[in-house]
C-alpha cells in the first residue's frame, strides 16, 4: 500500500457476526467476518478491523472514516441496561407512559403481557403547569416543583430525566424553562426534553420517544467513547458515522446526543447500498430481501428512495406486517426505513402445530446451537437442514470449509419432527418447510408491497445476507417478480452500503392547516426556517455548497384523517401543485377511490444531506473476493417438490460468466449460496453483481 | 378434498394478511376518532356461502355477530349480488349489533362467480337519532336510536346509489365524517378484493375456495379436540349489571355451560333478566358474538378465528330477553350488556379450565360521550371509550391500561381531542387502590377528567361496575368500583353510573373505571410484590395492610409485624 493513501472502513455489528467492509481508495472493496462481543461490540470492531488491516498490509493510520452500523440501542432496550430514568410531566399525567395506546397485539390471548414502561411510576414527576391545544399558556411553569422532582429522583437513583409536558409541540417554552433549570443546577445530568427529540402531536408517541432517548443516552455515549478510544489505541484517529434507523449518517457525537436516531441502525445499510446499488445499474424499483440466520427483512425501494416511515414499535428486535398494532412494544416516533421483519431464516426451527399445520419459526436455533446438521446438540430441523437434505447447500462444510456439516443429523431432524407426522417422504417434508419459511417472507414482501398498494411485479429483487440468494428465486416467484440481483459479499452488505451513505440531518415543522388555507409566502417561510437549520447543522461538519443538499417532503392528509401520505416535492416551481398533483395520484394507488374532501397540510419536512467525500461508487466497484468452499464440482439437488432431483453443476461466483446460461446451478461463495433452479438463467455483470431471471410459471 | 399441508398454510396466513391490509386501510384514512384512534371496527374474510374464514386483529366482539349479520344479507338478496355491489345494514333486528355499527359487504367476483365476500365493520360518530352519537342507554324505543337500515344497495353495479347517500348525509349529524368512514370502509374492501384476486390467481379461486372450507373444518377440529378434555357436566355462573338507569332494579345475567362429550357445548341463558325498558338490550347476534368469543379465549392460540369454532356451540338464548330482544327494544347501550355476558362466560369457564381464567377485569369500557355546539355554533362529538383492567390471573397480576378483552380498543390522545374539541383533559391516570387485592391482584382502574370549554354541552355516560364490583376468583377480592362524579363552581357532586344531562361551560367531569378482580388469596401475595405497588403508588400502605396484611412504615416492609398480622388475620 503506497504511503499517504488512505482507506474507508464500514463495520456492521449483528447479532452473531460484526461484517467489515474496506474500501481502499483506488476503490477496490475488501470484507471480512468475525465473531461479535456481546458484553462489549467495540472489542470486535476494533479486532476484525485490525485483522483485516493486518491481511491488507495496511497502516491503521491510513483509515480516513469509520463508519458504523451498531445494535447498542436495540440491545440495550432489549436487555432493559438503559439509565435509571425518570420522566417530569405535566400534572395530572404521570401515567401516560404507561398507558400507552391501550391496544394488545393478539386477541383472544388473556395470558399476554403488557410490556413494562421504562419508567417505573415512581420515577414519573408530576410539575404544575399547562398550556392548552393552541399554545397559550393556561398555568406557568412550577420552577419549584421542577427542582423538587429532579432532586426527589436523584436521590432515588436516577442517571437520566426525560421532560414532556402537554401540547408542548406547540409551545415548547415549559420544558425550554425546566430543561435549562436542570442543566444549570445539574450539569452532569443527562437530559432529554420532548421538544427537541419530537416536536410532535400525540402525548403518548412524544413521550415515549423522548423517554427511550433519555434511556440510551449514557450507554450510547459511553459506547461511542468506549469505541473512539479503542480506535485510538489501534493507532486509528479517524472520525466516526454512525448508521441511523432511516439510513443517513450521524457524527458519533450527535448520535450521542439522539441514540434514538439510532435504534434500528443495524439493517439500514443494505438498504441504503441497495438504492445506490439500483442507481447504479438503473433500477430505481427495488425489493430488498434480506435474510439472515434468525429473521427475513423487506424494504421496497421506489424511484430510487427507500421506502420510510415515520413512527414504529420496538418489541423483541421483531416487528410484524400488522403495523396499524399499537401495543407491546416501546414507540418511537423517529423516521426510519420500513422494514418488514419476519421470523424467517436459516436457523428458524420447523415442527407441526396441535392442528396438524406446518409451522416454520420464529423460535431459531441461533449460531449456538445452530440447525441439527452443525451436530453442536440441535435435534430439531431448520430451514438449513431442509437446504442440506435438498443439496441447496453444501452437505458437507460452510464457510469456505470452517465449518463441518452432517447431512445424517439434518435427515434425522426432518423426519422425526416433520416427515412423519405429516406423512410425507424426507425430500416432501423438507421442501414443505422450505415453502413455508418462504411464505412468511413472501408475507413481509407482501407487507411493504402489496398492502401498500404495489405490485411486486413490477420490482426487481435485490437479495443479500447469508441465505439471499438461496431462497431469492422461491420467494420472487411467489410475488411474480422476474429480476434478481445478488451484489457482491451478499453477506456483508449492510457494511457495503454504509460506504455508499451520505450525512444526513432532518428538521420538520408541525402546520396541520388546510391547503389551501396556507399562502406561498407562509409556506415559504417555513422552508426558510427548516431550511437554514439544517444547512447550519450541515456546514458545522464541513458540509457546504454543493456538498450539501436538501430533499423536501410534505405530509398531506384529507381534513379529518389521521394517517398522512408522505409527498416529495421541490422547492422550485409551484409547489402546492406539485403536493396536491402528488397526494392525489399517490392516494389513489394506494386505496382504490379518489376522495373529493379538502387536503391538510400536517408536516413539512426538510432531509440536509451532506455528501461523503469517496463515498462507495457502485458502476465503478472493483472487490477483493474471499474463495467460497468449492472448487468446481457436482452434487444432486432436488428443486421442485415431486420432481427427481438433479445433477448439478456447483462454482464459484468468479466462474459465472456475463452471457446469461440456464440453471440448474448452485453458486457458493464464502458466507453465502446461491441457488439457480433449472428454469431461471444466470449471469455475471461487469462489477461483479449476479443477475437471475427467473423463467417459467409466475 | 386432498389437503396439501403446504398450500394450506400459504393460503392461511394469506387470508389472515389481507384481513389485516383491510383493517390497516380503514385506520389510515377513516375521519372520526372513534374509528381512527379508538379503532372501534373489523375487518374480516367470509366465503362465498357467507361463512366468516379470517378476520382481522380488530374488535374481537364484532367476530361472531357477521354470521347472523351475512344470513340476512343473503336472505334479502340471494343470487342478486354482482360484482360492483355494496351492501350496507346496521339494524339490529336485521342480524346488526346497535345502530352506530354500520356493516359493509362487498361481494367479490372472479372469473365470474361471487367467491368470497370482504366485511368491513365501523363504529360511526353518529346516525341519527334522539341524541349525539346515537349511543344513549336511556332511549326506550329503537326509532329513537337513530337511522336504521336494513340490507340495502350502497353501490349497484359499481354506481353509487345516490338515494341511500343523500338519506343517511341528512339524517347524521356529522355527515362528512361519517361518509369519510363509509368511504374508509369501501376502500378497505378494495384492498380486500386485490388482496384475494392474488390468492385467486395464484392457486386457482376454486382451490382457494375449498382450502376456506378445510380452514373452517381445522378450526371445529381443533376446537372439538380441546373441549373433548375438558370435564363434563354443567357449570353454571351469575353476574349483574348495576341497572339500565331507570330504575335501581340489577340486571342478571345467568349461564349454564354443558361440556358435551362430542367436543361440544351447551350454553343455555335461560334465567337472565327479560327485556329492560333502557337501552341495554344485546341483539341475538352480539350475544352469541360475545358466547363465542369467551370459548375462543380459553382455547390454544393456534385456532384461527372463524365459524369453525362456532360449529362447537349450541346457544339458547330465551326471547325477550335482555339477550335477544324484540322489537322495538332500544340496544345502542348494548356494548355494555356484551361485556357482562363475556364476564358471566368466563365465570362459569373458570370452574371448567380454572388454569386458563382470570378474575372479572374492569367490566367493559365506559363511554363518555360529550357533544354540543362550539361558540361558531358548529357541532361537536366526542365518544370517549376508557379502557380498562383485567382481573388477576392464575399465574400472574392482572393487567391495567388494557383494552378489555373482548374488545381491542385504542384511546383517544389527549392532545387530539383537546385540538379538536372545545374540552380539556385534567387528568388521565391510574386510581391508586382500585385494584381488587389477591395472590395475584386485579389491574388497577383509570381516571380520566374533562372540562368543558363549549358554552355549554350534553353529557351522556354509561358506566357501570358501581355497585357489582368485578368479581375475584379464588378466594380473590372484587375490583374497586367505578365512581362518576361532576365539579360547578368548585362544587363536587357524585353522579349515578347512567347518565344524561346539560352540563355548562367550565364543569369538570370526572370518571373512575373500575379495577380489576383479584386472582387467589390476597395474604399469601409475596410481600415484595406488595411493597412494590406501595412505592410506586398503585396502592398505599393502607390497602397493603388491611388487604394484604403486609406492613410497610416509612417505604420499608416490615416483615416481622407482617407475618403477625396475616397470622391473626387468617385466625
Amino acid at each position: 500500500m503506497r504511503a499517504g493513501s488512505e482507506v474507508r472502513v464500514a463495520v456492521d455489528v449483528g447479532g452473531t457476526f460484526t461484517d467489515i467492509a474496506l474500501m481502499a481508495d483506488n476503490g477496490v472493496l475488501h470484507e471480512s467476518k468475525i465473531s461479535t462481543t456481546p458484553d462489549d461490540p467495540s472489542i470486535a470492531v476494533v479486532d476484525g478491523l485490525i485483522a483485516l488491516l493486518d491481511e491488507l498490509k495496511i497502516a491503521p493510520s491510513a483509515v480516513a472514516e469509520v463508519l458504523h452500523g451498531t445494535t447498542v440501542g436495540s440491545n440495550t432496550i432489549l436487555q432493559r441496561k438503559g439509565a435509571r430514568t425518570g420522566l417530569i410531566t405535566t400534572r395530572g399525567f404521570r401515567d401516560v407512559l404507561e398507558i400507552g395506546r391501550i391496544r394488545m397485539p393478539d386477541m383472544f390471548d388473556l395470558t399476554w403481557d403488557k410490556p413494562k414502561p421504562l419508567v417505573p411510576r415512581r420515577h414519573r414527576l408530576e410539575v404544575t403547569e399547562r398550556i392548552a391545544a393552541d399554545g397559550s399558556v393556561i398555568e406557568p411553569l412550577s420552577e419549584g416543583d421542577v427542582i423538587s422532582a429532579a432532586e426527589a429522583l436523584l436521590a432515588d437513583g436516577v442517571e437520566a430525566i426525560a421532560i414532556c409536558f402537554l401540547n408542548s409541540y406547540r409551545n415548547p417554552a415549559h420544558e425550554q424553562q425546566a430543561e435549562a433549570i436542570l442543566k444549570a443546577r445539574f450539569p452532569d445530568l443527562a437530559v432529554s426534553a420532548s421538544y427537541a427529540v419530537l416536536p410532535e402531536m400525540k402525548e403518548y408517541e412524544r413521550t415515549s420517544t423522548t423517554v427511550v432517548n433519555a434511556y440510551l443516552l449514557a450507554a450510547m455515549r459511553s459506547y461511542l467513547r468506549r469505541l473512539e478510544q479503542r480506535l485510538a489505541a489501534a493507532g486509528i484517529a479517524a472520525p466516526i458515522l454512525v448508521m441511523t434507523s432511516n439510513g443517513g449518517m450521524l457524527p458519533a457525537a450527535t448520535a450521542g446526543d439522539k441514540p434514538v436516531m439510532v435504534v434500528a441502525s443495524g439493517p439500514a445499510g443494505g438498504v441504503i447500498g441497495a438504492a445506490r446499488l439500483g442507481a447504479a445499474l438503473s433500477e430505481t424499483d427495488i425489493i430488498v430481501f434480506d435474510m439472515g440466520g434468525t429473521t427475513a427483512k423487506a424494504v421496497i425501494i421506489e424511484d430510487g428512495r427507500p421506502s420510510m416511515t415515520s413512527e414504529y414499535e420496538f418489541r423483541d428486535g421483531m416487528s410484524t406486517s400488522s403495523r396499524f398494532i399499537k401495543a407491546g412494544g416501546y414507540m418511537l416516533k423517529v423516521p426510519a426505513i420500513d422494514i418488514a421483519e419476519v421470523g424467517a431464516g436459516g436457523g428458524s426451527i420447523a415442527g407441526i402445530d396441535a392442528g396438524g399445520l406446518l409451522k416454520v419459526g420464529p423460535e431459531s436455533a441461533g449460531a449456538v446451537p445452530g440447525p441439527a446438521c452443525y451436530s453442536l446438540g440441535n435435534t430439531r430441523p431448520t430451514v438449513t437442514d431442509a437446504n442440506v437434505v435438498l443439496g441447496m447447500v453444501n452437505p458437507k462444510s460452510l464457510a469456505g470449509g470452517r465449518l463441518a456439516i452432517d447431512r445424517r443429523l439434518a435427515e434425522e431432524a426432518i423426519r422425526e419432527h416433520v416427515a412423519r407426522p405429516l406423512g410425507l417422504s424426507l425430500e416432501d417434508a423438507a421442501h414443505g418447510i422450505r415453502a413455508v419459511a418462504n411464505a412468511a417472507m413472501a408475507r413481509a414482501i407482501r407487507a411493504v408491497t402489496v398492502e401498500r398498494g404495489r405490485d411486486p411485479r413490477d420490482f426487481t429483487m435485490m437479495a443479500f445476507g447469508g441465505n439471499g440468494g438461496n431462497h431469492g428465486v422461491d420467494v420472487a416467484r411467489q410475488l411474480g417478480v422476474r429480476k434478481i440481483i445478488i451484489p457482491p459479499f451478499a453477506g456483508v452488505f449492510s457494511a457495503v452500503g454504509m460506504l455508499a451513505a451520505d450525512v444526513e440531518h432532518t428538521a420538520l415543522a408541525t402546520v396541520m392547516r388546510l391547503l389551501d388555507t396556507i399562502t406561498p409566502t407562509e409556506l415559504g417561510e417555513i422552508m426558510d426556517g427548516l431550511a437554514a437549520d439544517v444547512s447550519a447543522r450541515l456546514a458545522a461538519e464541513g458540509y457546504s455548497g454543493n456538498k450539501a443538499e436538501l430533499a423536501w417532503q410534505a405530509e398531506v392528509r384529507h381534513e379529518g384523517q389521521a394517517t398522512e401520505l408522505p409527498v416529495p416535492f421541490e422547492a422550485t416551481g409551484d409547489r402546492f401543485a406539485q403536493i396536491r398533483e402528488r397526494f392525489f395520484a399517490e392516494y389513489f394507488k394506494t386505496y382504490g377511490y379518489r376522495d373529493q374532501t379538502p387536503l391538510e397540510l400536517v408536516k413539512v419536512t426538510v432531509v440536509g444531506r451532506g455528501l461523503r467525500r469517496n463515498r462507495l461508487d457502485f458502476s465503478n466497484m472493483r472487490i477483493d473476493q474471499r474463495p467460497g468452499a468449492a472448487r468446481s464440482g457436482h452434487r444432486l439437488v432436488s428443486f421442485t417438490r415431486g420432481e427427481p432431483a438433479i445433477e448439478t453443476e456447483i462454482v464459484p461466483r468468479a466462474a459465472v460468466g456475463s452471457e446469461p446460461r440456464r440453471g440448474p446451478l448452485i453458486v457458493e461463495e464464502f458466507d453465502a449460496t446461491i441457488v439457480v433452479p433449472p428454469d431461471t438463467s444466470i449471469s455475471r455483470d461487469r462489477t461483479g453483481n449476479i443477475v437471475l431471471e427467473i423463467g417459467g410459471q409466475a | 378434498m386432498n389437503v396439501d399441508p403446504i398450500t394450506f398454510a400459504v393460503i392461511k396466513s394469506g387470508l389472515d394478511s389481507i384481513a389485516d391490509d383491510m383493517a390497516y386501510t380503514v385506520v389510515r384514512i377513516a375521519r372520526s376518532e372513534i374509528v381512527k384512534d379508538v379503532m372501534d371496527f373489523s375487518a374480516a374474510i367470509c366465503a362465498a356461502d357467507g361463512q366468516m374464514v379470517a378476520q382481522a386483529k380488530t374488535i374481537a366482539q364484532h367476530l361472531g355477530a357477521i354470521p347472523q349479520a351475512m344470513e340476512a344479507v343473503l336472505a334479502k338478496y340471494g343470487d342478486d349480488l354482482h360484482d360492483g355491489d355494496v351492501v350496507i345494514m346496521n339494524d339490529p333486528y336485521h342480524g346488526g349489533m346497535h345502530l352506530p355499527d354500520i356493516f359493509m359487504f362487498v361481494p367479490l367476483f372472479y372469473e365470474g362467480r361471487r367467491r368470497a365476500f370482504a366485511v368491513v365493520i365501523c363504529h360511526h360518530t353518529d346516525v341519527g337519532g334522539r341524541v349525539p352519537g346515537s349511543n344513549a342507554s336511556d332511549s326506550t324505543e329503537i326509532y329513537q336510536e337513530g337511522l336504521r337500515l336494513p340490507p340495502l344497495k350502497l353501490y349497484e353495479r359499481g354506481k353509487l346509489n345516490e338515494t341511500l347517500e343523500t338519506l343517511i348525509k341528512i339524517n347524521v349529524r356529522v355527515p362528512d365524517r361519517v361518509w369519510g368512514d363509509l368511504s374508509a370502509q369501501y376502500a378497505a374492501a378494495q384492498v380486500g378484493k386485490r388482496g384475494l384476486d392474488r390468492l385467486f390467481h395464484r392457486y386457482g379461486a376454486d382451490e382457494v375456495e375449498a382450502y376456506m372450507q378445510e380452514l373452517l373444518d381445522y378450526a371445529e377440529r381443533l376446537t372439538r379436540a380441546e373441549i373433548r378434555q375438558w370435564p363434563k357436566g354443567t357449570y353454571r355462573f351469575t353476574d349483574h349489571i348495576d341497572n339500565d338507569g331507570f330504575s335501581d332494579k340489577p340486571i342478571p345475567i345467568s349461564v349454564a355451560i354443558t361440556v358435551r362429550d362430542d367436543g361440544t357445548l351447551l350454553v343455555d341463558y335461560t334465567g337472565s333478566s327479560p327485556q329492560v325498558k333502557g337501552a341495554l338490550n344485546s341483539t341475538l347476534s352480539f350475544t352469541h358474538s360475545l358466547t363465542y368469543l369467551s370459548v375462543r379465549c380459553v382455547l390454544g392460540r393456534d385456532v384461527p378465528n372463524n365459524v369453525g369454532v362456532f360449529r362447537c356451540l349450541e346457544i339458547k338464548v330465551p326471547e325477550a330477553s335482555v339477550l335477544n330482544p324484540v322489537m322495538p327494544g332500544p340496544c345502542a347501550a348494548r356494548a355494555l350488556t356484551g361485556y357482562r355476558v363475556f364476564d358471566t362466560m368466563l365465570g362459569a369457564l373458570a370452574q371448567i379450565v380454572p388454569d386458563r381464567v382470570p378474575a372479572a377485569g374492569e367490566g367493559g369500557n365506559s363511554v363518555i360521550c360529550i357533544s354540543g355546539l362550539r361558540p361558531n355554533r358548529k357541532p361537536f362529538i366526542i365518544v370517549d371509550m376508557i379502557c380498562g383492567a383485567w382481573g388477576g390471573r392464575p399465574d400472574k397480576d392482572g393487567l391495567e391500561a388494557v383494552t378489555n378483552a373482548s374488545q381491542n380498543l385504542s384511546n383517544m390522545p389527549v392532545e387530539v381531542m383537546e385540538a379538536e374539541h372545545p374540552v380539556r383533559v385534567e387528568e388521565y391516570a391510574f386510581v391508586p387502590d382500585s385494584c381488587g387485592a389477591g395472590h395475584w391482584r386485579g389491574g388497577i382502574g383509570l381516571r380520566r377528567s374533562y372540562r368543558i370549554l363549549a358554552p355549554e354541552a350534553l353529557l351522556q355516560m354509561r358506566t357501570d361496575r358501581v355497585a357489582f364490583r368485578p368479581y375475584g376468583l379464588a378466594g380473590g377480592e372484587p375490583g374497586g368500583p367505578s365512581r362518576n362524579s361532576i365539579e360547578i363552581d368548585g362544587e363536587v357532586k357524585p353522579l349515578p353510573g347512567k347518565v344524561t344531562m346539560t352540563v355548562p361551560q367550565g364543569a369538570v367531569i370526572v370518571h373512575d373505571q373500575a379495577g380489576g378482580g383479584g386472582f387467589g388469596n390476597p395474604f399469601t401475595r409475596d410481600p415484595e410484590l406488595v411493597l412494590e405497588d406501595v412505592k410506586d403508588g398503585k396502592i398505599t400502605a393502607e390497602f397493603a395492610r388491611d388487604r394484604h396484611g403486609v406492613v410497610i412504615t416509612a417505604g420499608r416492609l416490615d416483615l416481622e409485624a407482617t407475618q403477625r398480622l396475616r397470622q391473626e388475620r387468617v385466625a
